[in-house]
């Protein structure tokens, strides 16, 4: 008895964990991307309008070169231990951010809200 | 703590160890941080069900040391221990409730615990962006405990079967 409530709650965290996944997958993302390093916004980009460039992003002594071509952005070199974040490719998946945790960086769509707000006021 | 069982310890430090090292060389097809198979944890349900919690905490925080200096990779350690510390309380807890039969149902809230004690670190640390990350924890978590739940299950039934051989 008691194993069937906690197979049960197994798999309401699992159905749980793929509706939210689809949720994040197909979520709308607008053409504004932030760069983030340790929570705070580096940079913000309107890919729509941003000419193709490279920024390199520094962390204690340790770098992020980032790409933005063609309205796109992702990450191409990093000097962290585990490549994540060069392995994430372009910044296009629903609302799924780019990050390297070894070097605190993440790369998001800005969040939708901040747009609506503008407009209200 | 007697020179066996810190001879036991050791050797199960050791091969969570060689583990961890040997997964670390399996590409991951998902390049999502925080998704992994997490094989080191078969040897922590294992000596849950086989040691004192007091035990247990010092060879997980042990290896999870060791671990992050043979990855070379130090912040892994961070979210590695913040992981280990929910994994660990939640399984201890409900050890109580789970019997060694079922060791893969404390595998699975072993494993999501442990991704929601990383993403506690990963918001403290990135932001709140993060969070985004959770529901694919979650499966993968899910996916991941019960297959490494079921083979420390199979372990316990070999190890139990050759015990009774020598006997
Ligand atoms: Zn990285």
């Amino acid at each position: 008895m008691k194993n069937k409530v906690l197979i049960g709650i197994c798999i309401a965290i699992f159905l749980i964990g793929v509706i939210g996944s689809a949720l994040v997958l197909f979520a709308p993302h607008g053409t504004k991307v932030n760069i983030v390093q340790d929570g705070a916004v580096l940079y913000t980009f309107d890919l729509s309008v941003t000419e193709d460039q490279t920024l390199e992003i520094e962390y204690n002594g340790r770098t992020n070169i980032v790409q933005i071509e063609n309205g796109k952005i992702r990450v191409v070199e990093a000097d962290c231990p585990d490549k994540t974040c060069i392995r994430m490719g372009w910044l296009e998946t629903g609302s799924l951010p780019i990050v390297c945790l070894p070097n605190h960086l993440s790369i998001e769509f800005a969040d939708e809200r901040e747009d609506l707000d503008a407009v209200i006021k | 703590m007697n020179v066996k069982k810190l001879a036991e310890l050791s050797i199960l430090t050791g091969i969570a160890l060689i583990i961890f090292v040997v997964e670390l060389q399996i590409p991951n097809p998902f390049p999502i941080p925080g998704i992994k198979l997490g094989l080191a944890n078969i040897i922590t349900v294992y000596a849950l069900y086989h040691y004192r919690a007091k035990e247990v905490m010092t060879m997980v925080f042990i290896r999870i040391f060791l671990a992050s200096v043979l990855g070379g990779n130090m912040m892994a350690f961070i979210y590695s221990f913040f992981g280990s510390v929910f994994c660990l309380t939640g399984m201890l807890l409900l050890k109580r409730f789970i019997d060694e039969k079922h060791l893969w149902i404390a595998s699975v809230f072993g494993a999501v615990l442990h991704n929601m004690g990383q993403i506690t670190a990963a918001i403290f640390i990135m932001g709140t962006g993060v969070i985004v990350y959770l529901p694919f924890l979650l499966v993968s978590g899910c996916i991941a405990g019960a297959f490494t739940g079921w083979i420390a299950q199979i372990a316990v039934h070999r190890i139990k079967g050759n015990d009774a051989k020598q006997k």
